[in-house]
């Protein structure tokens, strides 16, 4: 179906540099909800991207603090598929291109 | 393959699962949080949310199971490698539509502590955040014994 469950970790760095160059980018963007327990988030940041624990509490606490985080940018593709994942774990994700900032 | 088997107590849980089942009924014809789709066409758009809704009703299934028949005898449930990732998935989405149905009235410092003033609760408020304040208790359990990134299992 469409929207496979997403396991396969990218190195969001590798993954930054590509589509900088090829000028496509998207952002995959989690934005704060009061429900959702740090430890938990934290959790799904891991599973879904591969993040280390520093990383991955580093994106939580940007969400909680500043509202929002930017927690992977690439293709379009690849992008909407991380937003489904995030939603299926009822986090508050969105997608958004880097043009529009 | 790791297994955690809880202890419950039937007398504080048991009262709980009414409104916790009513919170999971409310969410068969619906998300627990409405997606942002990341595009405008319909068809996409309804398949996208119709996957997250298949999705939802699993993860609700696979935590109603633990309060069959073994939970009112014993008071146990069985966690796993298998059903980790359902029931935690499956808390949020209850916490949420708890917050959605009975707990508006609470400021988000109270819903991000789990402390709130009981007094100046209904009981149906009271139970419902009691029920939000042990699936955060779940999730927690979960998380710190059966964390589904830890690879040494």
């Amino acid at each position: 179906m469409m929207f496979a469950d997403t396991k396969t970790h990218q190195n969001p760095s590798t993954s930054t540099v590509t589509q900088e160059q090829l000028g496509d980018q998207w952002m995959v963007v989690v934005l704060d909800d009061p429900v959702n327990l740090m430890s938990y988030v934290v959790m799904v940041f891991k599973k879904v991207f591969g993040f280390d624990e520093m990383t991955a509490r580093k994106h939580m606490l940007e969400v909680h603090e500043q509202g929002r985080s930017v927690v992977w940018a690439g293709v379009r593709e690849q992008a909407e598929a991380y937003v489904f994942t995030l939603q299926q774990w009822h986090l508050t994700a969105v997608l958004e291109s880097d043009e529009a900032r | 393959m790791k297994r955690v088997e809880v202890k419950l107590n039937l007398e504080a849980v048991a009262p709980l699962l009414d409104v916790i089942k009513d919170a999971a009924d409310d969410l068969r014809p619906r998300l627990a949080v409405n997606p942002a789709v990341p595009d405008q066409d319909e068809d996409f758009s309804s398949e996208w949310k119709k996957e997250l809704l298949e999705g939802q009703n699993s993860d609700l299934g696979a935590f109603l199971s633990l309060f069959g028949s073994e939970f009112f005898a014993s008071g146990m449930v069985p966690l796993d490698a298998n059903n980790r990732e359902a029931i935690l998935r499956a808390c949020s989405a209850v916490r949420l539509r708890l917050r959605a149905k009975h707990l508006r009235a609470l400021d988000d410092e109270a819903l991000e502590s789990g402390e709130a003033t009981l007094d100046d609760l209904s009981d149906v408020q009271q139970r419902a955040f009691a029920a939000y304040v042990f699936l955060a208790t779940l999730q927690e359990l979960i998380v710190q014994h059966l964390d589904p990134n830890d690879l040494s299992e």
